[in-house]
């Protein structure tokens, strides 16, 4: 049981784990975006499309979350075939922080965008011309989500194995 | 923009218009003002064209009917792009000498629509009373004997809940005038015809409505039920034979379409013509209006107005005169056109964005898909539909922008060597065993992503200093040189400096003394802004918050600058996430069912990756302009020229270039 608990692919996977929560961000601010744009297609359904455009904004915390398990997985070589390296569980522990990043500001990030993307979707629903407006706004919050993906993958790339 | 005023012939006022429109590029302004004013009120009066306009529009109103009815009936398949039909003056006008005979054949369709409505409605209110009569299908009484000389024959319902047995029980039990029988019986309802001796009615009604009966009149006046549900269905099928036909008749209309929308569009512009000269002034004999043109089209104004003797005057915009807006530019970077009206327009005195940034917003965005393929997939994609559309308007300026970013795209697939992720290594590696790489000619972001990242800080850095450029040189334009180099020279001169103290030491070969001497430059321009921020603050209290404040500005600074890494990180997100779905086809091995493997991971997740970093990629290509970009000069807020020309719906009218 301590070697499992102290090995340092084990911290890894966790980290690897802690950064696809960064989908459950996305999955509550489509939700959120998707309940709005329901509500506005309904009085038009030729808005279906760009309100599908808006909702699809908040899904980018969850590609940052795959992007940076994707890539621990691979660092630590668990996707090579030729089987995971042997990490020091201090190694492991790095991996696991600079997943923390990407993990933890996805969840809060993914919500506030799908928020900001109903309110550009209630805007459509008024205005369908400024779309654009809309989606710089809701973009605007995914500035954030950019950020803790370089930290993460900064910090990942600077780990020595 | 110049300022047009005209006086012209009433007598020629019609054939005036109607040239201004097909040249098409004067706005004419309204004129409340010089009603109001009484110099002016005495001479002139409004021209009134009300009557026209109310007649254009009825006429318009049936076309409308007439060429909906033909899209309810005539079967084609929807174009994936509505596009107009393009069409030679000549033929336009020649179409058009069958005037008459075309607003015949339009209120022919017209009257069909209108018999075809009233068929709609006979038919509805035939199957309402079928509905009403079937339950009763099987009651043989004929309805001239529901009233006999002492006899009377009910017919109603009694809720599905309760007993029918119970019913005719307790009748039969309380009153001997009456006989019930049930006729039919469904979930909700029991259908129940009573009997009665006429003289004791109301000891029955009192009964009846003590049950819960509740009498229903059939609309029927003589026969049986039966008869009278054959005759509906006699009359649904007639309906029903007789709308196939109209259909029928629509559909034999279907080449006439084309005419009929380009009568529609004669027709709108007639209207159009009417409403513009409620923006004229008239007297007796002469006309008077004020409009806008583009400076280029000047002589092509002008000699239409020679042309139609008309007297003219032309002015040039005051210094404090809102003047419509219209983006010219070279063609090369008209396509971007369309990012800066997503915006909003520019104002009246501001610049234009769309040449300085139409290199950067291709640039980003070619940077952040960076990959061959997907450049390769959007450049030919919208080459096609450019090919094969006639598209107008900002439809048009997006496919030509994204033709633009493609190109871009690929570009930057090609430096940074990728090409659907890394999909010919994955194949070549999983499938023939040995490694054949897609050539990297710059280098691969993956491998190196502080190198792009400091390369997109220094683009973006490139960027902002355009943008303070613009605002210095429009400050110069304006007459003040001093906050040009307050506001934008100190601050190159501070953040250069900055760079060299902060990175100068970083850097091999360069001398010694170089951070040394940008720290003590960046000192004094730090001093300077510090010491200009606030010159236009009263008091010393508030000259020295105000230069501090704006000193601090350097964190906004910053964060623009920093704001740039997102080209790395959205770069990186497209590189990835198509190198996760290339593994995931090589999970099953090499053989058949490895290709399927492959194959199935190619076909739905190149697509999606495409898709939704596309989105990204213009997303966020567009905020760098909005935000860092536009944020330090643009002023927005101009009205959008909208001159008086063919506004038609369905067909382009070629001009004739002479």
């Amino acid at each position: 049981m301590n070697g499992i608990i102290f090995d340092g692919v084990f911290f890894a996977m966790v980290g690897a784990a802690i950064a696809g929560l960064a989908c459950c961000g996305s999955a509550m601010g489509i939700g959120i975006a998707g309940q709005a744009a329901s509500g506005v297609v309904s009085e038009d359904p030729k808005k279906f499309g760009q309100a599908l455009l808006l909702q699809a904004l908040p899904g980018t915390q969850g590609i940052y979350g795959l992007l940076i398990a994707f890539v621990i997985m691979n660092k630590i070589g668990l996707l090579g075939g030729s089987g995971a390296l042997d990490l020091t569980m201090v190694q492991g522990l790095y991996i696991m922080a600079s997943a923390v990043p990407v993990g933890l500001v996805g969840i809060v990030s993914g919500s506030a965008q799908g928020k900001a993307a109903a309110a550009a979707i209630m805007l459509i629903s008024k205005r369908p011309e400024e779309v654009a407006k809309g989606m710089v706004y809701t973009a605007m919050v995914e500035t954030y989500a950019v950020l803790a993906l370089l930290i993460s993958f900064l910090m990942l790339n600077s780990i020595q194995l | 923009m110049e300022k047009l005023a005209v006086i012209g012939l009433s007598r020629e006022q019609d054939v005036f218009i109607e040239a201004l429109m097909r040249l098409g590029v004067v706005q004419i302004n309204a004129q409340e003002a010089k009603l109001c004013d009484e110099k002016w009120s005495e001479l002139i009066d409004k021209d009134d064209a009300g009557k026209w306009v109310s007649k254009w529009e009825a006429e318009l109103d049936r076309i409308e009917n007439a060429l909906n009815m033909m899209d309810r009936f005539i079967d084609r398949k929807a174009p994936l792009i509505r596009e107009r039909t393009r069409i030679s003056e000549q033929e336009f006008d020649s179409t058009l000498e069958y005037e008459h005979e075309i607003r015949r054949q339009m209120l022919r369709i017209t009257k069909i629509s209108r018999r075809y409505n009233h068929m709609l409605l006979r038919e509805n209110k035939a199957v309402t009373a079928r509905q009403a009569l079937l339950p009763w299908q099987d009651y043989d009484i004929p309805a001239q004997d529901y009233q006999t000389q002492s006899t009377q024959v009910w017919q109603g319902v009694i809720p599905g809940s309760n007993d029918s047995a119970d019913f005719l029980k307790i009748l039969a039990g309380k009153t001997g005038y009456a006989d019930a029988e049930v006729v039919h019986s469904d979930n909700e309802q029991h259908y129940i015809s009573v009997v009665f001796y006429e003289p004791a009615a109301e000891e029955v009604h009192s009964v009846l409505r003590d049950l819960g009966f509740n009498r229903i009149a059939l609309p029927i006046n003589s026969g049986s039920v039966r008869e009278a549900i054959n005759e509906l269905e006699a009359q649904i099928d007639a309906v029903q034979a007789e709308k196939k036909s109209m259909i029928e008749q629509v559909r034999s209309f279907a080449s006439f379409e084309p005419t009929l929308k380009l009568y529609y569009d004669e027709i709108s512009m007639r209207k159009d013509r009417a409403v513009i000269r409620e923006k004229f002034l008239v007297t007796d004999s002469t006309f008077y209006l004020e409009g806008w043109y583009p400076k280029i089209a000047r002589k092509k104004v002008e000699a239409l107005l020679q042309e139609n003797s008309c007297y003219y005057e032309i002015a040039q915009p005051g210094k404090e005169e809102d003047t419509p807006v219209l983006l010219l530019n070279k063609e090369i970077v008209q396509p971007f056109e369309a990012i800066t009206k997503l915006y909003s327009l520019p104002a009246s005195r501001g610049i234009d964005a769309t040449p300085f940034f139409s290199f950067f917003y291709a640039l980003f965005f070619g940077m952040m898909l960076s990959d061959a393929a997907y450049g390769i997939i959007i450049t030919v994609g919208t080459f096609v539909i450019r090919r094969k559309y006639h598209l107008e308007g900002m439809l048009k300026q997006m496919i030509d922008m994204f033709f633009l970013c493609g190109i871009s795209t690929t570009f930057w697939g090609v430096m940074f060597g990728s090409f659907f992720g890394d999909i010919i290594t994955q194949v070549s590696t999983n499938f023939f065993g040995h490694a054949v790489h897609f050539p990297t000619l710059w280098f691969s972001p993956i491998n190196d992503p502080m190198r792009l990242l400091f390369f997109s800080l220094t683009l973006g850095l490139i960027h902002i200093f355009l943008a303070m450029g613009i605002s210095a040189y429009m400050a110069i334009r304006d007459g003040q040189p001093m906050d040009a180099l307050f506001d934008t020279g100190f601050w190159y001169i501070l953040i250069l400096s900055l760079i060299g103290y902060l990175g100068g030491g970083m850097v091999e070969g360069l001398p010694v003394a170089l951070p040394v001497v940008c720290k003590w430059i960046a000192l004094v321009s730090a001093l300077g802004i510090a010491a200009t921020g606030g010159r236009r603050s009263k008091g010393v209290i508030g000259k020295v918050v105000g230069g501090l404040g704006s000193l601090y500005g350097i964190t906004g600074y910053l964060s623009d600058i920093l704001s740039y890494s997102r080209i790395l990180a959205l770069g990186l997100a497209t590189g990835v996430i198509s190198s996760v779905f290339n593994t995931l086809g090589t999970l099953a091995g090499s053989g058949l069912m490895g290709a399927f493997v492959m194959l199935l991971a190619f076909c739905i997740g190149h697509p999606y990756n495409i898709a939704i970093n596309a989105l990204g990629a213009f997303v966020h290509s567009c905020r760098l302009q909005y935000v860092e970009f536009f944020g330090r000069f643009y002023q927005s807020g101009g009205e959008g020229f909208r001159p008086f020309c063919e506004n038609t719906k369905y067909v382009t009218i070629l001009k004739e270039e002479l």
